[in-house]
């Protein structure tokens, strides 16, 4: 394809990306005096050694909130200017307006009955471990295992 | 054309104090909006009621919505074919025979999506409406990235569809990779759609328009003198679609997302994904930028040889199926790019067939990898489908059909769609790529007959040894494979899309990993005997009737291909 | 064209047996004689429409006969069209004959419904391969004929099925692909010229190529047929896939698997490309030659007799080839005669060694011996399909081969020459190894813990599966003319077409074409093979081929035999 020729310069630029690339780690890996100590290896060469990973998870109903939040804010957001020009929107506006305001009404029914506005931990641990199946001797060992962990 | 013509006049253009408004031909988007209403009507009657419903009950409504949304394509489909293609929506929406195929696509891939995930979500016990809910909204995005004529229409499109995705791709929240998957999808997601957007913006400041018709004529009738800024535009909107198609250089997601996501997941995401992307860069290229053809043809010419021998080079050593269905699933979407390539009516017909016979078999496929796999959804190894066939010839059976459909096999669908991207290939001169693809075709071969060896060759009762990885190695922190990401799950809370995952699946999210994990391991540890991986590999109906109906379509269409290749003809000679 | 006859004799021949596979899939596995009397039937009723075929086969035409034209995807401009001309016609009977064989004689005891299904679909596939005159109708028969092949190695064949079938499936896959290009690529050629899409071998043939098209389309054509066939430097998979095939496999492989390439070659390459095929014959001659001694030298150092079997079945197909390019008239009907012949001995000789692996569960050579005494039967029947293989003349071996030798050589006299090398080397291997399975001591019987094991004479079931091959093979050896007959217009048609096609394009290589280099002299040769064979029934006159060459033929537009003498 001779209309290809115009991308050579593209290819070279290419080349010579991946060959500074290579280059470079080729040389720090060959000319740098590698001697790693403990210290060297931590994360943080200095200050206290951290003996356990830090926290990763916090109870994810912040995030529903601030979900609820976020959906009330876009709906705050089209309804001011909405507002503004309604009166030249007329039935076309009303129309569009009605589907909007129901579907983040569905969506805020979804996420209530979803517990995101339930603070207390029962109604959630119920509903997790209840199988739609008879019990089996599987799912009751399972249920017994979890139960304690969700305790703890 | 009486239809644009009377939507373009000013009688329905309300027009006061200098507000114009949009016409809105509510059966334009009539299917678009029976997705949504049906997701949002199920979303409240889940919310509503007093307690779970079956998962079946949502799978139904889902295939109901489903079928509502073919019937409104079809009757699309119809009117286009009286009475010609029309514009709709302040002409940011196109409906004409390509859109209407893409709906019909739609429609079919969330109703086989439907049965697939009620058996999966059924035998996991996984409760809730949500897996339903995303797959509605995520087709309706690809829907809408199908018939959109204006950029910003494509990228709204482009983002329904991605988003719930990347829910998807995390729901299954007992296994670390799922998670990972998830947060790589939304990770490299978030980006190209930022680089779409940025190549919407240039492609704005060269012409003076987002709409595709616009740009078109724009391009037509002007010499661009200095089209720096026009080509840099095309050229990020093209690395958009290509990270949503997977093509290669901007594959990098596909194999861990895959292998990670919960496993019919997998085959609808494969499927709506690359409906909508290759929907909206056909529409883009063919009918905005066919004047700039000798500068992004080259480019996909790259790009198709690179996906097409990746694909299938890669895929060759994997030893789990579902990575190795992803690397031939970038396969697949090498040779649709052959159409693309093509930049003629015939290539887009081509791609718009393959298109059409790579979601069936992808559903299908992965809706047998998701019956295999077993309770947890952990076991993809290779070693687990030996001797398949001899305990389920069925199951097997079907998984043979639509591997060997995959690999071009005469008398299936698959042989077709290949000969007509071929065909494609060939009439745009284009030998070298033709030669290619189909000589990737025949590496992919292999891997598809290594599967379907295992399945058929080994004899009966070699499965008492099956050994079940309780945490594949491969699968969970494929950090080092390739090189391609570090592992995102030893990476300090990944909040966004954890947080995303887990607000729609509360219940869930509250029972927290470990005892999904302690449950999971247990399950494996039980697949160790024959007999209770005999029962892990109970089929529900519900995923019969897909695979019934994946792989009788890919048969009787691939014996009798007159419809659908019509079909396919008759969707782009309104182009 | 429409159809002829108001029986649609060939499509039958198709849907036979593939209905058979869809009415052996519906039965219940469990009964394992109803599934076998079934598919059993089916083929034999196929026997019976392709005996009907024959009678109803116009002798002395050179046309296409009793076509069949119908739309199939006519968006695509694919067509399913059906005919049968001189070429096709035995290849068709031969089918038609082996696949009961292949049922009876294979004894596959384990999944009968699988392994009766899958053949019955392979025969569907072989049928349409040869009946096609839709080049991607044919393309698409010639795949599917992959896939019940690859199970039938991969589920019943022995130690190493898995690599084996693995590796047939792979190399022909790959080798058609680029046929598949090569067909694309003349459609779009003839579109070009015409406007009007087909795929249709008669219309295709009317394409006018450059040289270099003609010669790159006859490269990606020959690629899958050489894979196939198998020609030389491409046979790798072919002695693994015949060893590790279960017994059924390894006749169907090696008898009619194997022709598809050679058939293809004949129907496609020659009729299609002519240039092509004057430019590279040397080529492909040389390959031809290379592959009889190869496959003999590599025959003499086998000490599996399935093995050996293999790489001879390779030998006697690089005669095949020979002759399919030498390009005269005695050679190309040797080639078509040779195909069916090697089909009949190679199954033949398959079965055999299939039913003393039956009795002794080896295949190595050394382990047998002595048998003769014990089952003096089957040793003469050995003995009888091993002299058909050698050629010996009065068997159908040798009028074959010594009308490829002697077509080849009025215009290839050294390739000629050299095959002559790969005959004596048949009939050192052949004849080594009936003598150490017949004759020879059985290594390892000094050995006292190893007491003589009785060995069963060839039972009435075998016999009855044996006696219709051996008739055959002693039938067309002492009288091949009613074969000839109906082979030779055919064939004297396509050469013509050769030679009128290799002169008609201008070669833009620089190479001019010689016209020595296709030699049309019919009759000549087919009198001295009657001749030798001491036949008083020598009744081919050049004058009555004469007529048979020039009869209206569709595969060539010229009038045949223009300007050639």
């Amino acid at each position: 394809m001779g209309s290809l020729d115009s991308y050579l310069p593209i290819l070279f630029l290419f080349v010579l990306a991946f060959g500074f690339t290579a280059f470079s780690l080729a040389a720090s890996k060959l000319l740098a005096p590698q001697r790693p100590t403990a210290a060297k290896e931590a994360p943080y060469e200095c200050g206290i050694v951290p003996s356990h990973e830090p926290p990763q998870r916090f109870p994810v109903r912040f995030y529903l909130v601030s979900m609820i939040f976020v959906i009330f804010d876009i709906e705050v957001i089209f309804l001011f200017p909405w507002a503004v020009v309604y009166g030249q929107l007329g039935r076309f506006g009303l129309v569009e307006i009605i589907v909007f305001a129901a579907a983040v009404f569905f969506s805020f029914v979804y996420l209530v009955s979803n517990g995101a506005l339930d603070w207390g931990p029962l109604k959630r641990v119920q509903r997790v471990v209840r199988p739609i199946g008879g019990r089996t001797s599987q799912s009751t060992v399972r249920r017994i295992g979890s139960s304690s962990d969700e305790a703890a | 054309m009486s239809p644009l013509a009377a939507l373009l006049s000013p009688a329905h253009l309300l027009a006061a104090n200098g507000l114009v408004l949009p016409h809105v031909n509510y059966t334009a988007i009539m299917p678009e909006l029976i997705l949504l209403g049906g997701m949002l009507l199920l979303l409240g009657i889940s919310a509503v009621s007093p307690r779970h419903l079956p998962t079946q009950v949502y799978a139904t409504a889902t295939a109901g919505i489903g079928i509502a949304s073919l019937i409104a394509s079809l009757v699309l489909w119809h009117d286009v074919q009286k009475g010609g293609p029309f514009s709709a929506v302040a002409r940011a929406v196109d409906i004409d025979g390509f859109a209407t195929l893409v709906l019909v696509l739609c429609s079919c891939v969330v109703i086989l999506g439907a049965f697939f995930a009620a058996g999966f979500l059924e035998r996991e016990q996984v409760q809730g409406v949500e897996y339903y809910a995303l797959a509605l909204i995520s087709a309706s995005g690809a829907m809408l990235m199908g018939s959109a004529n204006d950029l910003i229409l494509v990228f709204l499109g482009l983002e329904i569809l991605s988003i719930p995705l990347y829910v998807m791709a995390g729901l299954d929240q007992r296994r670390a990779a799922s998670g990972e998957a998830a947060m790589k999808y939304f990770l490299l997601g978030a980006f190209s759609s930022a680089v779409f957007v940025y190549g919407i913006a240039l492609t704005y400041g060269a012409t003076g328009s987002t709409n595709l018709a616009s740009i078109g004529s724009f391009l037509a009738q002007n010499v661009v003198v200095s089209n720096g800024v026009l080509l840099g535009g095309l050229a990020l909107l093209l690395v958009g679609f290509g990270f949503k198609v997977a093509a290669v250089p901007f594959h990098m997601w596909t194999p861990d997302v895959y292998a990670g996501s919960p496993t019919p997941a997998v085959g609808f995401m494969a499927a709506v994904a690359k409906i909508g992307a290759f929907g909206a860069l056909l529409r883009v290229l063919f009918s905005t930028f066919p004047t700039l053809r000798t500068s992004w043809q080259p480019i996909l010419w790259a790009l198709a040889i690179l996906t097409l021998l990746l694909g299938a080079l890669v895929a060759v050593v994997q030893r789990d199926v579902k990575r190795m269905l992803a690397y031939s699933s970038i396969n697949h979407a090498g040779f649709i790019l052959l159409g693309v390539q093509a930049g003629t009516s015939r290539g887009a017909e081509a791609s718009l067939y393959y298109l059409f016979v790579y979601s069936v078999l992808v559903l299908g496929t992965f809706g047998v990898v998701a019956v295999v796999g077993g309770r947890g959804d952990e076991g993809h190894g290779i070693e687990r489908y030996r001797g398949l066939a001899h305990r389920r010839p069925l199951l097997a059976g079907s998984m043979a059909v639509l591997l060997l459909a995959q690999a071009g096999a005469p008398f299936t669908t698959g042989f077709f769609s290949k000969l007509y991207v071929i065909e494609a290939s060939i009439a745009a001169h284009s030998y070298a790529l033709a030669t290619v693809a189909m000589l990737s075709a025949a590496i992919a071969t292999f891997f598809y007959l290594r599967l379907v060896f295992a399945m058929f060759g080994e004899r009966a009762g070699r499965q008492a040894s099956v050994a079940v990885p309780v945490a594949p190695a491969g699968a969970g922190a494929p950090g080092g494979a390739a090189g391609q990401f570090p592992p995102v799950g030893t990476l300090p809370a990944g909040p966004a899309v954890a947080s995303a995952a887990g607000v729609l699946t509360l219940e869930r999210a509250a029972g927290l990993v470990d005892p999904g994990r302690a449950e999971a391991a247990a399950v494996a540890d039980d697949d160790a005997g024959p007999v209770v991986a005999d029962a892990d590999l109970q089929v529900s109906p519900w995923v019969w009737v897909g695979l019934a109906l994946c792989v009788g379509t890919t048969v009787v269409l691939g014996i009798w291909p007159s419809p659908l290749v019509d079909f396919a003809r008759h969707a782009t000679l309104l182009f | 064209m429409g159809s002829a006859h108001a029986f649609p004799f060939l499509t039958t021949l198709v849907l036979v047996p593939a209905g058979t596979a869809l009415v052996l899939l519906l039965l219940p596995r469990q009964l394992t004689r109803l599934v076998r009397a079934v598919a059993l039937a089916g083929s034999i009723g196929t026997l019976g429409i392709a005996v009907a075929t024959l009678d109803q086969f116009r002798s002395g035409f050179a046309g296409y006969q009793m076509t069949s034209v119908h739309p199939f995807v006519a968006a695509l401009g694919i067509s399913w069209s059906l005919g049968i001309d001189g070429i096709s016609l035995f290849l068709v009977l031969m089918t038609a004959v082996l696949f009961p064989l292949a049922l009876l004689g294979a004894g596959e005891q384990t999944n009968t419904k699988a392994f009766v299904v899958w053949v019955s679909l392979l025969e569907a596939g072989c049928m349409g391969s040869f009946l096609s005159l839709d080049v991607l109708l044919f393309f698409l028969f010639f795949e599917a004929t992959l896939v019940p092949v690859y199970f039938l190695i991969g589920g019943w064949g022995h130690e190493r099925r898995g690599y084996a079938a693995t590796k047939f499936f792979v190399y022909t896959f790959v080798a058609s692909a680029v046929m598949l290009v090569g067909i694309v690529a003349l459609v779009f050629l003839h579109q070009s010229q015409t406007g009007t899409l087909t795929f249709s071998v008669q219309a295709l043939a009317r394409t006018h190529l450059t040289g270099a098209e003609s010669v790159a389309l006859f490269l990606a054509f020959t690629a899958a047929f050489a894979v196939k066939a198998p020609v030389f430097p491409f046979h790798t998979w072919s002695p693994d896939a015949y060893a590790e095939a279960p017994a059924g496999g390894s006749i169907l492989l090696a008898g009619i698997m194997a022709k598809l390439g050679t058939y293809g070659i004949i129907r496609f390459d020659l009729g299609l490309f002519p240039h092509g095929v004057v430019v590279l014959a040397p080529l492909l001659l040389t390959l031809g030659v290379a592959g009889i001694i190869y496959g003999g030298v590599v025959a003499a150092v086998q000490r599996d007799l399935k093995r050996l079997v293999a790489y001879s079945s390779l030998a006697h197909m690089g005669f095949i080839v020979l002759g399919a390019f030498a390009l005269t008239g005695e050679a190309l009907s040797g080639a078509v005669l040779q195909m069916v012949n090697h089909g009949l001995y190679t199954a033949a000789l398959f079965l055999l060694v299939a039913m003393i692996y039956r009795r002794r569960g080896t295949f190595e050579i050394r382990r047998l011996g002595g048998l003769q005494r014990k089952a003096p039967v089957m040793a003469a029947a050995f003995m009888l399909v091993m002299l058909a293989s050698i050629g010996v003349p009065g068997l159908n071996g040798f009028v074959g081969e010594f009308l490829i030798l002697a077509g080849t050589f009025i215009g290839h006299r050294w390739w000629a020459v050299a095959a002559m090398v790969g005959v004596v080397l048949a009939a050192v291997y052949l004849l080594w190894a009936y003598q150490q399975v017949f004759h020879g001591r059985r290594e390892g019987d000094e050995r006292p813990e190893q007491p003589e094991r009785p060995f069963k004479e060839l039972t009435v079931r075998e016999g009855l599966v044996l006696a219709p091959l051996l008739a055959l093979i002693v039938f067309l050896g002492v009288y091949p003319k009613p074969v000839l007959n109906r082979i030779t217009p055919t064939v004297d048609a396509l050469i013509a077409h050769v030679a009128a096609g290799s002169h008609t394009d201008t070669a833009p290589l620089g190479r001019p074409v010689l016209s020595s280099a296709v030699v049309r002299t019919p009759g000549s040769a087919i009198g001295l093979a009657t001749d030798v064979q001491g036949g008083a029934r020598v009744a081919v006159t050049p004058a009555v081929l004469d007529t048979h060459a020039s009869a209206p033929t569709p595969v060539s537009p010229a009038p045949a035999g223009k300007g050639i003498r």
